[in-house]
């Protein structure tokens, strides 16, 4: 995994943006009424969201649902208060401002995941392909060579590597409450998963069975 | 390739260039306002159009801004 290039993309500066910029600084005539009125559209975002991941939130109620959006919002827009001038044009100021409730409505539902169902056992140790990985008894020998290695090479990870790949990709355990059960977060969880595949891929191809002709030249 | 060929490459996707989730974070408005303007963000954020097909967490949220931005993008001052 290696860090994106210095690309700035293009600067927007819109009227809009601005406006938003120079009212929500505190001490502008009109600070009050710009936070309120960003703070309203923030909590709308949030019950989007949440809306969009319900099925993540099991069986929370009404009054649990509006809360968990007015806590979003307000956190993103202390966030966005604190950040504002680093707000560098690069999009619009809205959707800018927006980032920050998705990250949050992100970050809650996986800590509301991880309290209500965090992951079994069975979704973290390795013990066979998914039936849909399954070698099958009409599979031409190749196939069954080939998933028969895969197998070999996933107990040959090391354990948090085999750990992260069951869960996420073989169990759909979301990467975010897989990271609050390991204690670390979003981005180490994926720089295991990510070597995790690059070595099974890898794996794969040294004992003949490239899946693309990329990894067979490799 | 054959079905189940295809899942096994998506299932063990690993591309060379892969950003990561923290540069993706940074720029994830940028990258959003580039598809709402029809233009392709891969062409100024490679490493991001990459992690973004191999990270479920990087792909929700930037899939929640991009909607957000679509249905509350015009919000004026007032």
């Amino acid at each position: 995994v290696s860090a994106e290039p210095g690309q700035t993309g293009r600067e927007m500066h819109d009227a809009e943006s601005k406006g938003w910029v120079e009212q929500l600084r505190s001490g502008h005539p009109r600070h009050e009424q710009a936070v309120a009125r960003l703070h309203g559209v923030l909590v709308r975002v949030a019950i989007h969201e949440l809306s969009r991941r319900r099925w993540q939130l099991a069986s929370i109620a009404g009054p649990e649902f509006d809360d968990l959006a007015q806590q979003a919002a307000d956190d993103a827009l202390m966030n966005v208060l604190r950040k504002l001038e680093e707000f560098r044009g690069l999009s619009r100021f809205t959707t800018w401002a927006y980032k920050f409730v998705i990250f949050e409505v992100s970050s809650k539902v996986a800590r509301h995941a991880w309290r209500r169902q965090p992951p079994s056992s069975e979704e973290l140790d390795w013990h066979e392909l998914p039936d849909w990985l399954a070698p099958r008894p009409g599979d031409q020998l190749e196939q069954r060579e080939q998933l028969e290695a895969l197998s070999a090479a996933i107990g040959e990870l090391t354990d948090r590597q085999r750990e992260v790949f069951v869960a996420i990709a073989l169990n759909d355990v979301p990467i975010d409450v897989l990271a609050l059960r390991l204690g670390s977060n979003r981005n180490a969880v994926y720089k295991n998963l990510f070597d995790a595949r690059r070595t099974l891929r890898s794996r794969l191809a040294a004992a003949g069975h490239a899946l693309i002709e990329e990894d067979a030249i490799a | 390739m054959t079905d189940r060929r295809h899942r096994l490459d998506e299932l063990l996707r690993a591309k060379e260039g892969d950003a990561g989730c923290n540069a993706g974070e940074e720029i994830l408005d940028a990258y959003v306002e580039l598809e709402l303007a029809g233009e392709d963000p891969a062409r100024v954020f490679p490493g991001t159009a990459i992690h973004l097909q191999s990270c479920p967490g990087c792909k929700a949220d930037h899939d929640g801004l991009l909607e957000a931005a679509r249905r509350f993008g015009d919000l004026d001052l007032g």
